[in-house]
C-alpha cells in the first residue's frame, strides 16, 4: 500500500512515495525545462517493487508547460492502473513546511510575476492568485519565496482541486480584434 | 514479433489523437481537436492546444480502448510523438504515455511525427513499397523524402525554403475571409471555379532552379502574387482564385516529386500529411503518377490529417522490426528532423 505523490509546479520535479504516512522515498531534480524527462525518471525507480494504490499531484499554480507534465502523468498513470487520482494546491506543499503564524506563499509566475497564497494559523486564507511582487509585499507580512513543494503532504491536506490552477488566460488576440 | 499491438499518442499541435494498431490492423483511432478554439484567432495557440490536450487526454485514451476492444496489458508498446510540434503541446502527449508504459509495465517509443505521416500508408495499402519517394506536406512541413525503411532510414531529398503548403492555404484562406484552417475551404470553392484562370507563378521552376535546387520548395512568391492580385481586382470570382492557387501548389508539388522519383529510380511515390487530403493534389498525383509509371499510394484522407493512428503504425512496425525502445526519460523535441525516426 504506497501512495504516489508528485509535483511540478516550481522549478524542480519531485517524486515521494508515502507508505503508513511516512515519506520512504523522496527525490527531486531541479530545473524550469527538465520536469518531461525527469519525472518518468524519478516515478521509474519510486515505484520499483511496490504496489501503489492512489496518485496525489499538484494541481499548481505553476508555469504550465512543466505543471502539465506532472498532471497528465499522475492522471494517466492512475487511469491505466485503476487507482484513484486526487489534486491539491502546489502552494499548499510549500506552506507545510513554515513554521510561522501568519505569512504568503510565493513561486516564479515569469513575466516578473508571482503566483502566491497566503496562510494563517495553518489556513489558505487568500489565493492562489498572481501578482506583482510589489502587489504581495504591500500586504506587509512574511513573505516565503525559497522554497519548493514538498509532495508528501498532499497526504495531510483536506482541499482538493480537480482542474489544473492556471489562473490566467491563454495570451492570444482574437482576428477580428486585430489591427 | 509479426503482430505488434500498440497504443499511439499524438499532441504535436492542435489534435489530441489515440490510435490502437495491431500489425498492420487498425483498430481505434480516436481525435478530439481544438481547431474550433483556435478559429477565431486565425491560426493555433499554443497554450490554447495544450490546454486542450490535457483536458482531453483521459477521454481520448477511454473511447480508444473502447473502440478496439482491448486491456491495456495486451499491448506490446506505447508510441508517442517526440517532435517535431509545440514543445508545450508534445509534452502532454509524451507525459501521458511515460504515464502509462510505466503503468502497465511495457516499452516506450517516442517517433517522429513526419515519419509516421508517411508510416500510415501501412495500414491503407496491402503492400507497402520500400525504398520509397514521399512527398510529405502539411500545416507545418513541406518535404521531399527517400524513404529506404521506415523504421531505420528516411534521406531528406528537399523541403520548403520558406511557408509549408499547407501554411499557404491558411493564409490565402485568411485573405479571402474563407476561414480557417484554409485548406478544406480552399478545396471546397475551388470546385466552383477554374483552375487555369490565373497563372500563378509555380516557386523554384526555373531551368537554374532545377539545376541548383531540384528538389527544395517555396511558396512565398505564390502567396505574395495572390495578394497582389486580389488588391488589383476587387470583384475578383472567389472559385477562380481558390482554383488557379491551388493549381499552382499542387503542380509544382507533384513537378518536383516526380522528377525525384525519375532522379532516384524509385517507381513509388507516397503522399502523406494533412495536405495530401486536398482532393485536386490526389486528382492530378493519380492522373500524372500512371502517367509516368509511378506506383502511387495516398492514405485515406481521414488518415492524412494528425492522428494517432500513424504514430501507433509507426510504432507498431518499429516494434516487429526489433529497433530498441526508447528510454523512459526523453524530452520532446520541438524541431527533430525527419532523419531521425525515434528518439
Amino acid at each position: 500500500m504506497s501512495i504516489l505523490a508528485i509535483d511540478t509546479a516550481a522549478s524542480r520535479t519531485s517524486v515521494v512515495i508515502i507508505e503508513n504516512g511516512e515519506a520512504v522515498f523522496s527525490e527531486s531534480r531541479d530545473g524550469a525545462m527538465s520536469h518531461g524527462p525527469a519525472l518518468p525518471e524519478l516515478v521509474q525507480v519510486a515505484i520499483k517493487n511496490r504496489e501503489i494504490t492512489e496518485v496525489l499531484v499538484g494541481m499548481g499554480p505553476g508555469p504550465y508547460t512543466g505543471l502539465r507534465v506532472g498532471i497528465t502523468f499522475a492522471q494517466t498513470f492512475a487511469w491505466a492502473r485503476n487507482i484513484p487520482v486526487r489534486g491539491f494546491c502546489s502552494l499548499d506543499a510549500i506552506a507545510a513546511q513554515v513554521d510561522e503564524s501568519d505569512f504568503i506563499v510565493t513561486i516564479d509566475a515569469r513575466r516578473k510575476e508571482v503566483y502566491w497564497a497566503r496562510y494563517t494559523d495553518g489556513v489558505r486564507v487568500a489565493g492562489p492568485a498572481v501578482d506583482l511582487p510589489a502587489v504581495v509585499a504591500a500586504r506587509r507580512i512574511k513573505v516565503v519565496s525559497d522554497l519548493f513543494p514538498d509532495p508528501k503532504y498532499f497526504a495531510e491536506i483536506a482541499d482538493e482541486f480537480n482542474e489544473p490552477i492556471y489562473l490566467r488566460r491563454p495570451d492570444a488576440v482574437a482576428t477580428a480584434d486585430r489591427k | 514479433m509479426s503482430e505488434a499491438l500498440v497504443l499511439g499518442i499524438e499532441t504535436s499541435c492542435d489534435e489530441t489523437a489515440i490510435g490502437i494498431v495491431r500489425g498492420r490492423k487498425l483498430l481505434a483511432n480516436v481525435i478530439a481537436s481544438s481547431v474550433e478554439e483556435h478559429a477565431r484567432f486565425g491560426g493555433v495557440v499554443p497554450e490554447v492546444a495544450s490546454r486542450a490536450h490535457l483536458e482531453a487526454m483521459r477521454p481520448a485514451l477511454k473511447e480508444a480502448m473502447a473502440q478496439a476492444k482491448i486491456s491495456l496489458s495486451d499491448l506490446d508498446a506505447v508510441a508517442v510523438t517526440a517532435g517535431p510540434g509545440l514543445v508545450g503541446a508534445l509534452l502532454v502527449g509524451t507525459s501521458a504515455a511515460a504515464g502509462l508504459a510505466l503503468a502497465i509495465d511495457k516499452p516506450i517509443y517516442g517517433v517522429n511525427h513526419l515519419a509516421a505521416h508517411v508510416s500510415v500508408d501501412h495500414l491503407t495499402h496491402d503492400l507497402p513499397a520500400e525504398p520509397t519517394i514521399a512527398l510529405l506536406v502539411s500545416g507545418g512541413h513541406s518535404s521531399l523524402l527517400q524513404v529506404n525503411d521506415i523504421t531505420d532510414e528516411i534521406i531528406k531529398l528537399g523541403e520548403t525554403m520558406d511557408d509549408a503548403a499547407g501554411e499557404a492555404f491558411d493564409k490565402i484562406a485568411r485573405i479571402m475571409d474563407l476561414g480557417f484552417p484554409g485548406g478544406p475551404a480552399i478545396d471546397r470553392i475551388s470546385k466552383t471555379g477554374s483552375a487555369t484562370a490565373i497563372d500563378f507563378p509555380r516557386g523554384l521552376t526555373t531551368s537554374k532552379d532545377w539545376e541548383s535546387r531540384p528538389f527544395e520548395f517555396s511558396f512565398s512568391g505564390l502567396k505574395t502574387a495572390v495578394a497582389r492580385y486580389l488588391e488589383a481586382t476587387p470583384s475578383y470570382a472567389k472559385g477562380d482564385v481558390a482554383a488557379s492557387f491551388q493549381e499552382a501548389i499542387v503542380d509544382v508539388l507533384l513537378l518536383k516529386a516526380i522528377a525525384a522519383a525519375k532522379k532516384t529510380d524509385i517507381n513509388s511515390l507516397v503522399i502523406a500529411g494533412g495536405v495530401a487530403a486536398n482532393s485536386r493534389l490526389r486528382q492530378v498525383a493519380t492522373e500524372r503518377c500512371a502517367a509516368q509509371g509511378i506506383t502511387l499510394r495516398i492514405p485515406s484522407p481521414g488518415l492524412c490529417t494528425d492522428n494517432g493512428a500513424m504514430v501507433a503504425a509507426l510504432g507498431s512496425l518499429m516494434v516487429s522490426a526489433g529497433r530498441p525502445a526508447s528510454p523512459i526519460a526523453f524530452d520532446a523535441h520541438s524541431s527533430l528532423p525527419v532523419t531521425r525516426i525515434s528518439l
